[in-house]
Parts: structure tokens; C-alpha cells; sequence
């Protein structure tokens, strides 16, 4: 009862369990965040990285660990963040910003949904927060905005928890008291007893959901970022290709947790066969010599989609 | 993606250079020929000139090797270097110039040496 309790209880938030006929029905009331600092608290993982030290290291390393940020020496992200609301949200007539208190998480939305997907727990408070360190990072360099928005992140808890089930009629909401994994069992870690068999883990799906499938059309403005899934599923398909995003990416580049592309060896070394012909040669038009040459390149891309993503 | 394609004398004086680009090219909000700033803008494609998985993209590049004049009211061409070293390198640049530090991303770098026979007629 005690672990039970626990699990209902997460860090302060209310989590209200539905009781029918005896049956724990998955569908919880959660009560929305207020602040970053109750957002990242809803997804803590930090007990996670204790136990699980491999796998913290090397998704540490990974953008999914910045991800309203962007690579550390540039934070790219978050610039465009920036660029969004400047360019976007305030210049289009209909969005309803015309100042950065206007914004909330339906305007973040257009981002939020694969960089930040659990910011639909939250209340546009949160939104106000978020815009509030992105302008003073991208604008003055503030080292605690940088810790702050890299607080927000794509973490254990999103892949082996609240993102592990897509078909939810099929499969269920993701349990708070479990951990989802690639089998039924039980789980050391006192807050999460359960490990619970997500069908989709070893599955392209599950990266899919966020790794594009074009101009994302449920969004009131629809927006184009990533649309590497949408390659895989109508180019590297249909090519007789048969690995999935798990097998290249974790396994076979033996990167594990830490996903990478073009800014590593392993995935680089990876992606290309190049050949090169070439050959040097005289032509003749009547008296007229020309030396020449023609160089033939071959390259092959031995990636699960097309190279580079848009 | 880019493939660059140069041609060097032996002592490194550059003749030739030629450049293809491999990318997609997202449509400014799904209307249009221009393509779109951000991902805030973007929607559909106007062009897309990226690697397809599993297959072999050729390219094929003739490089003169000579420079050409009239003399007498004749053409004539001139050889640059019976010796001379072709380089092909595949970079990756997200964005922005080649230039910027941490940018650009040399994946492949192939040189070949090549030579045209002196004398003859
Ligand atoms: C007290 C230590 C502890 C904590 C805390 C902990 N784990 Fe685990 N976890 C384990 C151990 C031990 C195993 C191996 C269990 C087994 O395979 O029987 C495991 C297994 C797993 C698996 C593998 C399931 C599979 O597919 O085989 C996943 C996924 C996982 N944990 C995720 C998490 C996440 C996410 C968190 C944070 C919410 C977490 N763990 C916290 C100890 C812990
Ligand atoms: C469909 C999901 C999705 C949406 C919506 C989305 N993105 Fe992305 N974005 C991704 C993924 C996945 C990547 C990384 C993979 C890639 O580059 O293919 C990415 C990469 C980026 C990058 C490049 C980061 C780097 O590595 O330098 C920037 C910048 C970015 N997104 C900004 C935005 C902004 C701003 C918005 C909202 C206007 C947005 N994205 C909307 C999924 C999305
Ligand atoms: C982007 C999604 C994603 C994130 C984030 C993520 N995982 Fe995983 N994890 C996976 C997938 C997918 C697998 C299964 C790989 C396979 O078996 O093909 C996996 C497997 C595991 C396993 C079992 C296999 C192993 O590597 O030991 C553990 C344990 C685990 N993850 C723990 C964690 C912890 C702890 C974190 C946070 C530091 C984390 N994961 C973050 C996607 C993710
Ligand atoms: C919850 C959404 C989400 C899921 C699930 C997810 N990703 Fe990502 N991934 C992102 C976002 C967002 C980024 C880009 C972050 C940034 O730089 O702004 C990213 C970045 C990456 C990158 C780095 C791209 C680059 O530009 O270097 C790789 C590789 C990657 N993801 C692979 C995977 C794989 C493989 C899986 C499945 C095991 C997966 N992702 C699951 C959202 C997701
Ligand atoms: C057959 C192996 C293979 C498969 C399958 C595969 N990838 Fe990749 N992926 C690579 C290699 C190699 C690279 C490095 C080349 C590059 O950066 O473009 C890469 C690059 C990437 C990038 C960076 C794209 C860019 O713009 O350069 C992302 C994001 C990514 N993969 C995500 C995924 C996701 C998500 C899946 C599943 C839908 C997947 N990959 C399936 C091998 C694979």
C-alpha cells in the first residue's frame, strides 16, 4: 500500500486514480505545472541516472538531453525559439502574440510537440517561463537560463514512460508506477515497482513519433522541422531496407543511449561508400590537342533514410 | 551534403572547382517558390536534391586541362600541368558558411594523382 500510495502521490502533484467496479482505469487527472521547476519534477529521472549510470552518461552527451536548447556550443534551438516568436508568431496577423506576455503552450505547440512534449502537462505559465530564458540566453548568454532550459529535455521518462505507448486505445495509457521496457517484470526502483513490456520499443515508431513526418497538420499553424520518419518509412522502405532506427543508431554504431548523426565517427563512418574514377586523357580536333580529365564520383548512402534530414 | 571537386598543379595552384549540393529544400508555408526560414515556416517541398537511402548517386565532372588562345587566328590550347592532383571531398554543413569554426563537417576526402603524357603528336 505504501509503494501504491507513493505512486499516486508524485512529488507534491495530485494524481487522482479513477475507481470502477474494482479496476484501476489508467485514464489520471493530472494536475498541471505551474513552473519549470514543477514540470521537470513531474519528470524527474534523476533516480533513474543512479541506477542506471551507462545509460545516463551516454544519453547525456545526446541532444535529447538539450533538446529546447541544442548543441551545447551553440544552442541553436533555443536561438530559433527565438526566431519563431520574432519572426513568427508576432509578424503573423491571426496567431494572437503581439508581445511575449501573449504567449502560451498553444504557441510553443509548434515546437513543443517533438522538442518538448510534455509541455502539454503544463500551464501557459510555464510557456512564460520558457520564452523569458530563451530571450536571456539568446540575448545576453545567461549561464542560469542555459541551465534552466537544458532542465527541460527529452529524458528517461519520456521514452520509457509517457511516450512509450502511441496506440493508446490498443495499449493503454503508460502507468505511473512502472517503467516501460522491452518485458514484463519488476523493477528495482521503489517508485516505479513495475517494468512493463512497451510494444514499441524496439520499434522505428517510437522514434518516429517525433522525427517527422512533414508539415504537422493537427497544429492551428502547422509547422516543418524534422521529416526524417516520413524518409524512412517512403524511401528506405520501399529500397528493401530492414533496420530499424534502434539497430543503427543504439546497437550497431554501439553508441547505446548516446543517439548521434553527423557530428560523430561512429555514424559518419557509417553512412557513405564513396569511389572515386578518375583519369586524365587527350583528345583531338584535327591539330588541336586537349589534355583532360573526367572524374567519376560514386556514393552510396548506407543510412535508413535520405542524407542530410531537412 | 556537399561534394567538392578541385583540381591542383603539383606546387598547388587551383584550375579547376566545381560543386554539387544534396539537400531538401522546404516550401515557405506550403505555397510558393521560396523556400522557408525556420521550421516555424516551413511546409512541403519545392525541391529536394538529397542522398536517397540505398542507392548509388553518380556524379560526373570533365575537367579541362588547359587554357585556351588565338594565335595567328588559330585556336590553341595550352596544357596547365602534365602533372596534377584531383581532390573530392564530401562534407557535412548544417548550416551557415563552410568557414565558420565548428561548422562544416569533412566526411570524405579522396585525392588522385593524374598524369597527361608529354611529347607524341
Ligand atoms: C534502485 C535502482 C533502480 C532505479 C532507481 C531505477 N532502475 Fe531501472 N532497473 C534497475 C535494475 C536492477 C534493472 C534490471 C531489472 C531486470 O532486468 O530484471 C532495471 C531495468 C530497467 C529497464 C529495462 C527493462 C528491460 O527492457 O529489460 C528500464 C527501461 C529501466 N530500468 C528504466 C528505468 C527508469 C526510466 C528509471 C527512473 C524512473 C529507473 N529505471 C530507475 C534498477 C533501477
Ligand atoms: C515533428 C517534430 C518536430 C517539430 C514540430 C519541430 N521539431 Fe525541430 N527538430 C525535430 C527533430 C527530431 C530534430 C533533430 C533531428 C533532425 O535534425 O533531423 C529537430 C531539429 C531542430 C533544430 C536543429 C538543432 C541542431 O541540431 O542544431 C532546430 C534549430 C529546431 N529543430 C527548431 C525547431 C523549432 C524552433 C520548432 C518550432 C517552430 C521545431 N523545431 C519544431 C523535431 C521537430
Ligand atoms: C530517445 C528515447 C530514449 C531515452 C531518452 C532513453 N531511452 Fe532507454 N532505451 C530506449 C530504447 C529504444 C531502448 C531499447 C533498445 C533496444 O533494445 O533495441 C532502451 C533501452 C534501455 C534499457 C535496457 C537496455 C540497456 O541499455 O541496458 C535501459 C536500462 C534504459 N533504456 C534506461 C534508460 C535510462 C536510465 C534513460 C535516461 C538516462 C533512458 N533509458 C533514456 C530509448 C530511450
Ligand atoms: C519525444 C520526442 C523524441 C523521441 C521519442 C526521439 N527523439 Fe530523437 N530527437 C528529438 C529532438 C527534438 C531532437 C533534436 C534536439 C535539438 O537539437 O534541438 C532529437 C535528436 C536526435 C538525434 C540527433 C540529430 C542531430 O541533429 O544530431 C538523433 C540521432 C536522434 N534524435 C535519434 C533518435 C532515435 C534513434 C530515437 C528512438 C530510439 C529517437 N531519436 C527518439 C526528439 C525525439
Ligand atoms: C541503416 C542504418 C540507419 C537506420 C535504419 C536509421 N539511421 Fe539515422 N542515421 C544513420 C547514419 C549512418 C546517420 C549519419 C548520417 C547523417 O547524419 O545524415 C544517421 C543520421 C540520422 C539523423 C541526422 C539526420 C541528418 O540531418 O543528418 C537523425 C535525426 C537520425 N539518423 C534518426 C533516425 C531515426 C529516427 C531513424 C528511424 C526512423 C533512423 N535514424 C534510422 C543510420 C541509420
Amino acid at each position: 500500500m505504501k509503494l501504491l500510495k507513493k505512486s499516486f502521490v508524485l512529488l507534491g502533484l495530485t494524481v487522482v486514480p479513477l475507481l470502477l467496479s474494482g479496476t484501476r482505469i489508467q485514464a489520471e487527472e493530472i494536475k498541471k505545472a505551474k513552473t519549470i521547476a514543477e514540470l521537470v519534477a513531474m519528470y524527474d529521472s534523476s533516480s533513474c541516472h543512479e541506477c542506471h549510470p551507462e545509460a545516463h552518461e551516454q544519453w547525456q552527451k545526446s541532444l535529447h538531453a538539450r533538446s529546447i536548447f541544442g548543441p551545447e556550443n551553440t544552442g541553436r534551438t533555443a536561438a530559433t525559439f527565438k526566431t519563431t516568436i520574432e519572426n513568427g508568431l508576432k509578424e503573423w496577423p491571426y496567431s494572437g502574440v503581439k508581445k511575449n506576455e501573449d504567449i502560451g503552450v498553444r504557441h510553443l505547440r509548434l515546437c513543443s510537440k517533438c522538442h518538448l512534449p510534455q509541455l502539454e502537462e503544463a500551464e501557459d505559465s510555464v510557456a512564460q517561463e520558457i520564452v523569458k530564458n530563451v530571450y536571456a540566453f539568446v540575448d545576453e548568454g545567461d549561464e542560469k537560463a542555459k541551465k534552466t532550459l537544458q532542465s527541460l529535455n527529452i529524458d528517461c521518462l519520456i521514452c520509457h514512460g509517457r511516450n512509450a505507448i502511441v496506440h493508446k486505445w490498443t495499449d493503454g495509457t503508460p502507468q505511473k508506477d512502472a517503467v516501460y521496457g522491452t518485458t514484463d517484470g519488476k523493477h528495482d526502483d521503489p517508485d516505479r515497482p513495475l517494468i512493463k513490456q512497451s510494444k514499441i520499443m524496439k520499434e522505428s515508431i517510437l522514434c518516429g513519433q517525433c522525427h517527422g513526418m512533414g508539415p504537422n497538420f493537427e497544429l492551428e499553424n502547422p509547422t516543418q522541422c524534422a521529416t526524417l520518419y516520413a524518409g524512412h518509412l517512403l524511401t528506405y522502405i520501399p529500397e528493401g531496407g530492414g533496420e530499424t532506427c534502434q539497430n543503427c543508431h543504439m546497437e550497431k554504431s554501439g553508441l547505446g543511449h548516446n543517439m548521434q548523426s553527423y557530428r560523430s565517427k561512429e555514424m559518419t563512418n557509417m553512412a557513405l561508400d564513396v569511389e572515386v574514377e578518375a583519369k586524365a586523357y587527350q583528345w583531338r580536333d584535327g591539330t588541336i590537342m586537349t589534355p583532360a580529365a573526367t572524374v567519376i564520383v560514386d556514393i552510396k548512402n548506407k543510412a535508413g533514410h535520405p542524407i542530410p534530414d531537412g | 551534403m556537399v561534394l567538392d571537386v578541385t583540381a591542383k598543379t603539383t606546387d598547388g595552384k587551383e584550375f579547376y572547382r566545381n560543386q554539387v549540393i544534396y539537400m531538401p529544400t522546404p516550401q515557405q508555408m506550403g505555397r510558393g517558390d521560396k523556400m522557408g526560414r525556420g521550421p516555424y515556416e516551413k511546409s512541403g517541398m519545392i525541391h529536394d536534391s538529397s542522398l536517397p537511402p540505398l542507392r548509388t548517386t553518380q556524379e560526373k565532372f570533365e575537367i579541362p586541362v588547359y587554357v585556351e588562345s588565338t594565335k595567328d587566328g588559330k585556336t590553341v590550347r595550352t596544357i596547365i600541368a602534365n602533372d596534377f592532383v584531383v581532390d573530392v571531398e564530401i562534407s557535412y554543413l548544417p548550416y551557415g558558411k563552410k568557414e565558420d569554426p565548428g561548422n562544416n563537417q569533412k566526411w570524405v576526402s579522396i585525392s588522385k594523382k593524374l598524369s597527361i603524357e608529354k611529347g607524341g603528336k
